[in-house]
């Protein structure tokens, strides 16, 4: 209850704050909040390009928290998603599986996956082995990792057919399955737009991901092994939980995780990786932090939180075509947001230790 | 490699290494009171912003120089607001700064471009060279060999990073506020019962780094590019973390490593302006500096633990 009241209320003081400087900048606020959400739910094609939009935050929010819970600052998601997606599209495009798409696409998938993990996994190793602090590995294996993409779709898998540095675009078979939903829906007397709506099936396994996790982390030994791992390793320790480990799968879940987000958008919606949008970050990986700090680290809050966040971003697209205010203003929000969440947070500490005197001196009384 | 390319080299290392110098004392002095900062490339990001915005539109280079620092100062405000009184893990707030530059400069970037401001007007940039010592002097010692083109064929805050570093380095050992400062990584709770302030101190501390970030990111959009790009500090403030860690939190230590940096990117643009790229893909300069980092790290950092509290909210 206390987490979801600092997630609403970080939430609210971070819009109010953002429709304050537009308001200043001559923009009135209802105008900005009704283009928003006309943006970002007016219609069923608005309302699955906000589902599609939450997708990779939802896969890397998932990681950052998965990974935070469990004690490793992985700020690497980021990179961990670069890769992914050039993985997956590389072995997509460059790689004739025998036997049906679905295996193909399956495997562009695992590769995805696997990149993502094993970038997550030599994070570890550094720290275990040489005693890197993971925050710094991380950061740098970032940018190590934009490089590194942008290699390889320009060297490796790169398609002949073109002089640009991109790769092929992925084969229609290949791609994510699409869900085309011609339909019209009626809320009350509203009848909204019709026409197809296209969703990649990427969106769904996030969702069912996020309940997967959601299970194994509150009905499972091992999720409270993470969640141990983060809170108080000391204390898991001497119970006997196996908290370096706990705390290493989380990491390499994480990365997995992060691998997984870079493959399904590259598979499902971007469909071509050039070098040059390699070269930095989709932003995916950083604001995933934000969706993880946002939903309280919880599976669950998590996938509210990137449900928020993709609205944001499909709303504020709107904004700049409509009112000319210009997109980046939702990463002003994002930032925004984690600052009030981790103020707070703070605020809670300080009542709670305040309470806990108060209780402790109604008991020496 | 002959004598006039080595010069030429050394000025460019020099020239590559004035951000990374005056990121890293900032971040040093953080760090060494105790707070890890990681938004420091998204400082550097928007003093770079601010700094062309306000030179852009007042047409003073001046101008863009104090709005530089001022915005960073003021984003390392909230930064320890969030850190020193809220007691929040200070790395997912330097990220949470690291969103908010990132977000408030390409927002800024937008509204400039929209309006016509997407270049700086003649004069509202640096230009190389100490030209505020008259021009007969600067004549002068531009002829001056070796160390002409070497030191005064730089920009001219070059200089103010050598004050800095010296004053920095007078603070250090002999002064009451050197030692406070190294107090306060280490046991703050001692800083406490001398009756100090151990909050106000750290905020000084961050103020300081907030200012030397935003004077790095003017550096690069006043002095070295003369334009603002999204995201053109590129990973520098990143940079300046491992830095620092290389440098051993000591001030020699940290400026033998950014000059190290600063070498490495001008022999990375060096190679690459030599047409190598064909054989060899730009990417890998491009990832090099990092790379080089991350090694670094993996082969030097053995035993080398920070200030005693560093991250650790008090």
């Amino acid at each position: 209850m206390r987490d979801l009241g600092i997630a609403i209320g970080s939430v609210m003081i971070a819009l109010f704050a953002v429709l304050m400087v537009l308001a200043c900048a001559g923009y009135s606020p209802g105008a900005v909040l009704t283009t928003w959400s006309a943006g970002a739910f007016g219609s069923t094609a608005r309302i699955a390009a906000s589902l599609q939009e939450a997708a990779p935050l939802l896969w890397c929010g998932l990681a950052a928290a998965i990974a935070f819970r469990a004690g490793a600052l992985n700020i690497g998601v980021e990179g961990q998603f670069a890769l992914g997606a050039v993985f997956a599209a590389g072995f997509a495009t460059s790689w004739q599986v025998p036997g049906p798409a679905w295996l193909a696409t399956t495997m562009a998938l695992a590769a995805g996956a696997a990149a993502g993990a094993l970038w997550a996994a030599l994070a570890l190793a550094l720290e275990r082995g040489r005693g890197v602090p993971l925050v710094l590995s991380t950061i740098l294996l970032n940018l190590i990792a934009f490089g590194f993409a942008s290699m390889l779709v320009e060297r490796v898998f790169h398609d002949a057919a073109t002089t640009a540095p991109q790769t092929a675009v992925i084969a229609r078979d290949l791609r994510l399955p699409v869900w085309l939903v011609g339909v019209r829906l009626h809320i009350g007397a509203v009848a909204m737009e019709t026409g197809v709506v296209a969703m990649h099936i990427g969106v769904v396994a996030a969702g069912l991901a996020t309940v997967g996790l959601w299970l194994v982390q509150t009905r499972t030994a091992l999720g409270f092994g993470w969640t141990v791992a983060g809170l108080n390793p000391l204390a898991g320790r001497i119970a006997g939980l196996p908290i370096e480990r706990r705390r290493m799968q989380a990491m390499v879940l994480s990365g997995t995780l992060g691998g997984i987000a870079g493959a399904c958008q590259v598979l499902g919606v971007t469909h071509v990786l050039s070098a040059g949008s390699s070269t930095s970050g989709s932003g995916y990986g950083f604001a995933g932090i934000a969706v993880a700090l946002l939903g309280r680290l919880h599976p669950l809050g998590v996938l509210a939180a990137a449900l928020f966040f993709g609205a944001l971003d499909t709303g504020a697209r709107q904004l700049e075509r409509r009112l000319e205010i210009p997109h980046d203003l939702g990463e002003v929000v994002k930032g925004l947001v984690v600052a009030g969440v981790l103020v707070g947070v703070g605020i809670a500490a300080v009542l709670a230790a305040r309470r806990g005197r108060a209780d402790g001196k109604s008991d020496d009384a | 490699m002959n004598d006039a390319l080595l010069i030429v080299l050394c000025a460019q290392a020099l020239t590559s290494a004035v951000p990374l110098l005056l990121a890293g004392a900032g971040e040093m002095v953080a760090e060494r009171a105790g707070v890890i900062n990681v938004g420091i490339e998204g400082l550097m990001l928007i003093g770079a912003c601010a700094g062309f915005a306000a030179a852009a539109l007042s047409g003073s280079p001046w101008m863009g120089i104090t709005a530089a620092i001022g915005a960073a100062m003021a984003l390392n405000l909230i930064f320890s607001a969030l850190t020193v009184w809220a007691r929040a893990e200070q790395i997912v707030a330097g990220m949470a700064l690291n969103l908010l530059a990132l977000g408030a400069t390409g927002t800024a970037w937008s509204v400039l471009q929209r309006h016509g401001h997407d270049a700086l007007p003649s004069g509202a940039g640096f230009a190389r060279g100490w030209s505020w010592l008259g021009a007969d002097a600067t004549r002068w010692l531009n002829d001056l060999p070796l160390i002409g083109p070497l030191l005064f064929g730089q920009y001219a805050l070059l200089p103010l990073v050598g004050v800095l570093f010296i004053a920095l380095a007078s603070l250090d050992r002999r002064t009451r506020a050197g030692v406070v400062l190294r107090a306060l990584g280490e046991a703050p709770d001692a800083v406490a019962s001398a009756g100090l302030n151990v909050r106000r101190w750290r905020l000084g501390a961050l103020l300081f780094a907030g200012a030397c970030a935003g004077l790095a990111g003017a550096y690069l959009s006043l002095m070295r590019t003369h334009g603002f790009q999204p995201e053109m500090t590129g990973g520098k403030g990143f940079l300046v973390l491992a830095l620092v860690i290389f440098g051993r939190w000591r001030l020699r230590g940290l400026s033998a490593a950014c000059l190290g940096f600063g070498a490495v990117e001008a022999l990375q643009q060096h190679l690459q302006g030599r047409g190598l790229t064909a054989a060899i893909p730009w990417q890998l300069f491009a990832l090099a500096p990092y790379a080089c980092a991350l090694a670094a790290l993996v082969f030097l950092s053995r035993g080398r633990a920070g200030p005693a509290a560093l991250g650790k909210p008090w």
